[in-house]
């Protein structure tokens, strides 16, 4: 009873939240958000570039190619994007299952607790 | 033996009592340690660097969580780099900003680890946390000790070139001069092979170590935190080699050999179990059969002292508790 407390106090609270999702719903949203925190962090790295290189792009601002140079971006923008996918499917649906495996588990545990609760109540 | 274990049994139970009082004094103590390290390595704001300041900070965040105290100390970081100059604040908040998105998603849970590694680094043990997170963390915990050392490399950087970095506020804009300020800072922060190397020798640590400790193998543990030496020491040597890295290996060596004691006291208290009272147990439920490796931990009896010896088998109770980490 000690440890099932212990752990509807602590990972308990995160696993029942997660476990309350589809699989799909769950991770879809999890992609949704590390998309979103990808995007912040490459457009600070690309912040970034721009200023370290302010001196070059003010030089040759009327040569530039600015299609070209968007393009580039772009495309390192959807490598990054898809790398950092990618991890976060992974990590979110190792999260799922074992938050899943968890609930199951604590619930098993309960199932057992409320028969020993009900053998005590017959005994009385 | 005995009377270690008296007294992680004394420890243990004291905590559990006042775990209420004793979890904000460490975070107290935590965050006190970490402000202190900042203002002796970029103490350039000298309102922060009041001690009053300080320990209200430090109280302050004794109440918060762990992760909103990991983002006190990055403010208080950016307070002193914009007193330095405002390029060192823009750079330096441009990467943390960046550090925090990509740790907060995959490792939120770790945070600890971002505020120990620098202080680790400050106290020439950098290699305790590696070993440690190999122990209590998961493969993504190199994430977390990759960012606090890419912080501790941060530091020492600025705190090595203030005076030529050193620009003033908002009060002396030069545009030129801070666009210069702004390539000196990024590149000697980005272009640091030192930290390059020690990340990478970090991440592969942690790596070996969670996957040896996980093996169902006798001692497993044990030979981890002995492979996790050897890794980190051979890795560290390598990717010094080839980055061209100014790492000293007398004081690496020193290093490994101070934390790896540190880390077999924290494996004690954490996993101390007995492998020659191993047993193989099976039973079922209505999905699985179960066969299941117990090995029992040492504990002792009662206050007497006595080392428990007696083979308990282990109810399918202690088999649900005993899980895999968090990833």
């Amino acid at each position: 009873m000690t440890r099932m407390a212990a752990y509807e106090e602590r990972e308990g609270k995160k696993d029942i939240a997660i476990s309350g999702y589809f699989r799909g719903d769950y991770i879809s949203l999890q992609l949704l958000k590390s998309a979103i925190y990808a995007t912040v962090g490459f457009a600070l790295a690309v912040a970034m570039y721009v200023l370290y290189n302010i001196e070059t792009f003010l030089e040759d601002f009327y040569k530039m190619d600015f299609v070209d140079f968007l393009k580039g971006i772009l495309s390192k923008y959807c490598l990054v994007l898809s790398v950092y996918l990618v991890i976060s499917y992974f990590v979110y649906s190792y999260r799922y299952k074992k938050a899943k495996h968890h609930v199951k588990q604590y619930n098993q545990l309960l199932k057992a607790l409320m028969h020993m609760i009900n053998i005590d109540r017959k005994g009385r | 033996m005995e009377s270690l274990l008296v007294i992680k049994q004394q420890l243990t139970s004291f905590y559990t009592r006042f775990e209420a009082y004793i979890v904000p004094v460490l975070k107290f103590l935590a965050m006190l340690i970490a402000l202190l390290f900042i203002n002796g390595s970029v103490g350039f704001m000298t309102k922060l660097k009041n001690p009053a300041i300080v320990l209200i900070l430090a109280l302050l965040c004794s109440f918060l969580p762990v992760n909103v105290i990991v983002l006190v100390a990055g403010l208080v970081i950016v307070a002193h780099m914009y007193a330095l100059s405002l390029e060192c604040a823009v750079v330096i908040l441009f990467i943390f900003i960046i550090m925090y998105a990509l740790y907060f998603r995959f490792t939120p849970d770790d945070a600890i680890a971002v505020l120990l590694t620098p202080v680790f680094f400050a106290m020439h043990i950098p290699y305790v946390m590696p070993l440690a997170m190999g122990f209590v963390g998961s493969p993504v915990s190199c994430i977390s000790v990759g960012c606090g050392t890419a912080v501790y490399y941060i530091l020492h950087f600025i705190s090595g070139h203030q005076d030529a970095l050193g620009g003033g506020g908002l009060g002396d804009l030069d545009v030129e001069e801070m666009l210069g300020g702004f390539k000196t800072v990024t590149d000697g922060i980005l272009k640091n092979d030192a930290m390059i190397a020690m990340i990478v020798t970090f991440a592969v640590t942690i790596i070996v170590v969670y996957l040896i400790r996980r093996l169902k193998i006798n001692y497993s543990w044990q030979i981890a935190l002995g492979a996790g030496m050897i890794v980190c020491f051979v890795v560290l040597l390598i990717s010094s080699a080839v980055l061209d890295a100014d790492i000293g290996i007398g004081g690496a060596i020193l290093g490994l050999i101070v934390s790896s004691l540190l880390v077999l006291v924290l494996q004690f208290f954490i996993f101390n179990v007995d492998y020659s009272r191993s047993e193989y147990v099976q039973f079922e439920d209505d999905e699985y059969y179960y066969y299941v490796k117990a090995v029992p931990k040492v504990t002792l009896d009662a206050p007497q002292g006595r080392r428990k010896r007696k083979n308990t088998r282990r109810s399918r109770e202690d088999y649900y508790d005993d899980d895999e980490d968090d990833y």
